[in-house]
């Protein structure tokens, strides 16, 4: 309504006064309600500017559309036409976004003045809800509902239509890289029937953006430093949009020379040489150029130059298409950190975030270390999100860091279910079922505590655990496991020989060396008793196992050191990296077992072939476990496993005793070995024919390795055979958790070896 | 990567107020406050009551392995005492070997505020977490 | 899944009850110590009558009740609500006072985020600015202290998480921070004690003697003070101002302000 200001000219002087304020035009607010907005009393005193006053704060409750204050006679008349009130706002016809989110996009609320301008809004509002869920060809209508004394209900009718699929994704241009491999790159997928699960195939403006820049990096990073993206574009026709790609390759380049030049006197440029990651020859790649400027700005700040700043200066040579790179140090602009702000942490502890700091208050601001306490907070996966920014300080030369954190719930209950054909020590496979209560924050101290129990067909598992990140205020991870395991062991024939319960539990200690590199230490107190099935015979068992079995029970104190070596790229689908560990054991600390276990793994993951995304897999390992004063325990041999060599049963090779040694082919105990050897080399690939956004990947592997050696008298098999297998896997990172299915056929075997072909093993945790 | 660069774990750490020598030349006594703002800049803090003192602190930390405590192993105070007539009177130095060895008060003045313990953080957490994340994908 | 079943807007009428049988019913609910139905009836006054002045003593109650019910944040929306409605009513003062009390009661302990005591204090600084005679403006302040007196605590955590690594000026920047900004606190001799350790430790033997030697004259028998002065005499010193006129601006800086 078009704003009416009247104001009657008051004739007497400036200020006047009113005998009584008369209220018309208002059918539902109350005439003292208006009176009070007013603000001027019967008596007092008023001026021009009052009334003006007054005007405006009626206007600011929205509930006028017109208002006019006149004065006659000793009276002051307020007339004002009331806007109608919306009592309630309904939606029809919407399933798939809630009425309850659809409330929080549009403006107007119960109790709002209403207009048609903010309804059409809205209106716009839900539609545009809809497009980015997917559903672009939504159609939404609005209506009202007069109701009684200026009241009025409104009403959106909203017609769904169903789900606006991505038909194609396809690219041009691209000759150095297929469209399969691009694909894979993008976020953007391409409609398949998973796709209303994972919901990854809704065209989204921000995200092709995104995707735009997912590309360029892709690029940047594999020697396409002309790399440009012409076009991206999507078109919708009958509810499917095919999206394009334009793109522009360009060269492949080659790093030309790398030079390091400084400014700053006393930082001797040799010495960081070995800093570089961008060597001349190889092909260009921006990644190694920032992880360069990193590894320089790091090492020049530990030499004392804070403020150095490093810049890479790059010059294209056209003709042999070589980047020849300068790496520029200078002295940057002297800035102090004068506090570090801390906000958001509602349950987290400020020192939880502060410790993450290599930087405190007062020292020179150094992005690096900023870049590296973002990583580690990311990493204690306590928030949604990180983020970090600088705000000028009280003086030029100082700066405030602000870390603001969004924190997210850290607590999971959570019920799990499995099946592997493959055993392992504290499980006898088939399907198993898991709950657990974690928290990984505490308290908000940045403790992890985790309760679980586990059940197999013949095994169950109770664990508690605890871990401090911070012992002693030092980066130590100090924490202790508590477990429970009983399990039934069944002979080839699958008839129950015995009964195994172990108790203990393990004091550990976690210490990074460095980023890369972890020791851990540990002791373990463990107590195992075993208990005959009673219509087991002697005739039934080989000796040395009955022996083992009248030890009853048995305990290990034994303490532990181990190196880790970790730099996969990506935990769950890793690509280029080394993860290698190291483990020494002696158990004899009091106790029955008195042995020295030694045992290495390592896994050197690395990118054969980037057009085909092509991972080879190379996997070493060994073990060798030696009794002190008597003969090794039967059951503190290795047992052979699928992490050993697949095409086995579980401890299916090695040294064996026959029940009845008299007979040749009577039943066989296997008994495990006192040392092993295992390799396994694998090249992981996407399966040709199946979209890949189905995330499945086809694997070919070989494994070799042998187990032999027992100090059990009377043992055969003990020689060192290798055995060997071939097979092919197939690997799915599925929504419902990583599932791996191998069939191997095993060439090289004893004839005593017990076989088996598949391996299949899928645990879900939801 | 070279193996050299991931073996060496030692880090150093240069904190405060970085000195830097030429600077000091351009502060001698009886140069105002401006120029001294002006050659070292902010000063890592003031007398505590009057800022007739302007202290330029600096430490230098080494860190073998990273879960190693870093361990002082160098400290410089630079103190900058003015007269009445905001002229630089006098440049204190003060170094490591003036540090003094001693165990703070444990005691803590007490304070108040809702904390939570461990069991309305689970219930909290699950309530205003909403459900555990559904396993097939997003809703 | 689950859609909600769309009303049927023909047979929807929404039969609309008088606004003072609501809002008795309302206040019974209310005294019965219902609150969940108290509110709802409120609330239906407000829908129904909005505007009137029962919506507005509705608002009021709605508050109240929420707050009772720890429901914090709908507290503070409605007495938000309430205060730019009717600011010159006589329960506009009530209102804020409500809303700084939901603030106040959401104050988490010191090493936790301090928004809301920062909430509380602008909160509550508004009842006793713009109703300085109200009779809520003594708690208010007392509100107000213990808010400000958790901002120093908060302070003095970091201070001391500093303190500890021995990053001095981390630490000594804190402790005056408290000293100058929260010297009307209960931390402020701590500040002080924290500030002779951190000098003393350093080795700056004149900066350790003024703190303590303004500890000594402001808080005499405070047990921090005991610590200072024998952590000084271990070293041979004894707390004494290094310049002359220096105590009294000290002092007046304490006491004064």
């Amino acid at each position: 309504g078009a704003v009416a200001v009247q104001l009657a000219a008051v004739a007497s002087a400036e200020a006047a006064t009113v005998s009584r304020i008369e209220v018309r035009g208002n059918r539902r607010v109350d005439a003292d309600t208006i009176r009070t907005q007013v603000g001027i009393s019967p008596g007092e005193s008023f001026s021009n500017a009052d009334l003006d006053e007054a005007v405006k704060r009626l206007f600011a409750t929205g509930l006028f559309a017109d208002v006019s204050i006149t004065q006659s006679g000793g009276a002051l008349i307020v007339t004002v036409d009331e806007y109608a009130i919306v009592n309630q706002v309904l939606f029809q016809g919407n399933k798939k976004i809630k009425d309850q989110s659809l409330v929080q996009s549009i403006q107007l609320q119960p109790r709002r003045a209403f207009s048609n301008q903010l309804m059409e809004a809205d209106a716009e509002a839900i539609r545009e809800a809809y497009r980015r869920i997917g559903r672009d060809d939504a159609t939404v209508t609005a209506r009202v509902q007069e109701l009684d004394d200026g009241r009025v209900n409104v009403i959106y009718e909203v017609q769904e239509g169903d789900r606006t699929k991505i038909a194609t994704i396809n690219f041009v241009g691209n000759n150095a890289f297929g469209d399969r491999r691009l694909r894979d790159v993008i976020s953007t997928k391409q409609s398949n029937i998973f796709s209303f699960l994972l919901r990854n195939d809704i065209y989204d403006e921000n995200r092709l953006r995104a995707d735009e820049e997912a590309l360029r990096r892709f690029y940047f990073n594999r020697g396409y430093a002309d790399f440009r993206v012409i076009s991206s574009t999507a078109d919708l026709t009958d509810n499917e949009y095919t999206v394009t790609f334009t793109i522009d390759e360009g060269e492949r380049y080659r790093f030309g020379d790398v030079a390091i030049e400084s400014t700053i006197p006393g930082v001797n440029t040799d010495a960081l040489r070995s800093e570089l990651r961008t060597r001349s020859g190889s092909v260009y790649s921006a990644e190694d150029v920032e992880d360069t400027i990193v590894g320089l700005t790091e090492s020049v700040a530990g030499l004392g130059y804070a403020f150095a700043q490093v810049t890479p200066r790059g010059n294209r040579d056209f003709a042999n298409r070589t980047i020849s790179v300068v790496y520029a140090i200078d002295e940057g602009p002297r800035a102090y950190i004068e506090r570090i702000e801390i906000r958001g942490n509602n349950r987290t502890r400020d020192y939880v975030i502060r410790r993450e700091f290599d930087i405190s208050e007062g020292d020179a601001f150094n992005q690096v270390l900023v870049q590296r306490a973002k990583r580690r907070l990311d990493r204690l996966n306590f928030f949604q999100t990180v983020n970090i920014t600088t705000v000028p300080g009280s003086e030029p030369d100082q700066v405030v860091l602000v870390v603001d954190v969004v924190e997210k719930s850290t607590g999971e209950f959570s019920i799990g279910a499995g099946y592997t054909t493959g055993a392992s020590s504290s499980s006898g496979g088939g399907f198993s079922v898991e709950g657990s209560i974690t928290e990984r924050n505490f308290l908000g101290r940045g403790q992890f505590i985790r309760v679980a129990a586990a059940g197999g067909e013949d095994s169950r598992d109770y664990t508690f655990s605890f871990t401090e990140p911070y012992f002693l205020g030092r980066r130590i991870s100090a924490g202790f496991d508590i477990f429970r395991n009983t399990r039934t062991f069944s002979n080839s024939a699958g008839d129950k020989i015995y009964d195994r319960e172990a108790t203990g539990g393990t004091v550990r200690f976690g210490l990074p060396i460095n980023e890369a590199l972890t020791a851990q230490f540990a002791y373990n107190y463990t107590q195992e008793e075993y208990d005959r099935d009673s219509d087991v015979e002697n005739s039934d068992l080989s000796q040395a196992i009955q022996d083992a079995l009248d030890q009853g029970t048995w305990r290990k104190s034994s303490v532990s050191g181990s190196l880790i070596y970790n730099t996969i790229d990506d935990m769950q689908n890793p690509r280029e990296g080394i993860h290698a560990t190291l483990t020494t054991e002696i158990a004899g600390l009091g106790g029955d077992a008195k042995w020295a276990k030694f045992t290495a793994r390592a896994n050197m993951y690395q990118m054969l072939s980037e057009e085909l995304d092509l991972v080879g897999l190379l996997t070493v390992g060994g073990g060798h476990i030696v009794g002190f004063e008597d003969d090794l325990r039967v059951f503190d041999h290795f047992n052979s496993s699928d992490r050993i060599i697949r095409g086995f049963k579980y401890n299916g090779i090695g040294p064996y005793q026959l029940v009845d040694p008299t007979d040749p082919d009577s039943n066989r105990d296997y008994l495990g070995g006192t040392t092993y050897f295992h390799a396994t080399a694998e090249a992981q690939f996407p399966l040709p024919v199946v979209p890949e956004s189905f995330g499945i990947r086809g694997a070919v592997f070989a494994d070799a390795a042998t187990l032999y050696g027992s100090d059990v008298s009377g043992a055969e098999g003990t020689g060192m055979e290798w055995r060997a297998s071939v097979g092919a896997s197939l690997i799915w990172a599925s929504p419902f958790g990583p599932l791996r299915v191998d069939y191997a056929e095993p060439v090289v075997k004893e004839s005593t070896d017990r076989i088996q072909h598949w391996n299949f093993g899928i645990s879900t945790r939801f | 990567c070279n193996t050299a660069s991931t073996l060496n774990t030692r880090e150093t750490f240069t904190q405060g107020y970085v000195i830097d020598e030429q600077a000091l030349e351009l502060v001698p006594v009886g140069s105002s406050r401006e120029q001294v703002l002006l050659a070292l800049g902010t000063p890592s803090t003031t007398a505590t009551f009057d800022s007739e003192v302007f202290y330029y602190i600096s430490q230098k930390r080494v860190r073998n392995a990273a879960f190693m405590k870093p361990k002082l192993v160098d400290q410089q105070v630079l103190a900058v005492y003015f007269g009445d007539d905001q002229r630089v009177t006098q440049v204190a130095h003060y170094g490591m070997q003036d540090g003094k060895l001693f165990d703070f008060v444990t005691r803590t003045t007490p304070t108040g505020g809702k904390d939570q313990n461990f069991l309305t953080q689970m219930i909290a957490g699950v309530a205003r977490g909403g459900p555990p994340s559904n396993p097939l994908g997003a809703r | 899944c689950n859609a909600e079943k769309d009303l049927d807007l023909s047979t929807y009428v929404e039969q609309t009850e008088p606004a003072d049988a609501l809002y008795n019913q309302g206040l019974a609910n209310l005294n019965a110590g219902r609150m969940k139905e108290a509110i709802a009836k409120f609330e239906a006054v407000d829908r129904q009558h909005p505007y009137s002045e029962f919506a507005r003593k509705a608002l009021l109650m709605n508050t109240f009740a929420n707050y009772r019910q720890g429901q914090y944040q709908e507290a503070i929306n409605n007495g938000k609500r309430y205060v730019t409605l009717y600011p010159t009513s006589e329960d506009a003062a009530y209102a804020q006072y409500l809303i700084g009390l939901s603030h106040f009661r959401q104050i988490r302990e010191v090493t936790q985020d301090q928004r809301d005591a920062r909430l509380t204090i602008e909160a509550m600084q508004q009842v006793v600015d713009r109703w300085p005679d109200s009779e809520y403006v003594p708690d208010a302040q007392e509100k107000i202290r213990f808010a400000r007196d958790q901002l120093a605590g908060k302070e003095m955590q970091i201070g001391r998480y500093y303190l500890e690594r021995r990053e001095y000026i981390a630490a000594i920047r804190r402790f005056r921070g408290v000293v100058e900004n929260h010297s009307d606190t209960r931390h402020v001799e701590e500040a002080l004690a924290r500030l002779v350790e951190a000098y003393y430790a350093m080795g700056v033997a004149s900066e350790a003697q003024t703190a303590a030697a303004v500890l000594g004259h402001n808080y005499p028998e405070s047990q921090w003070y005991k610590d200072s002065y024998a952590l000084l005499q271990s070293g041979g010193l004894e707390p004494r101002e290094n310049t002359g006129s220096w105590i009294s601006r000290a002092a007046s800086l304490i006491t004064g302000s």
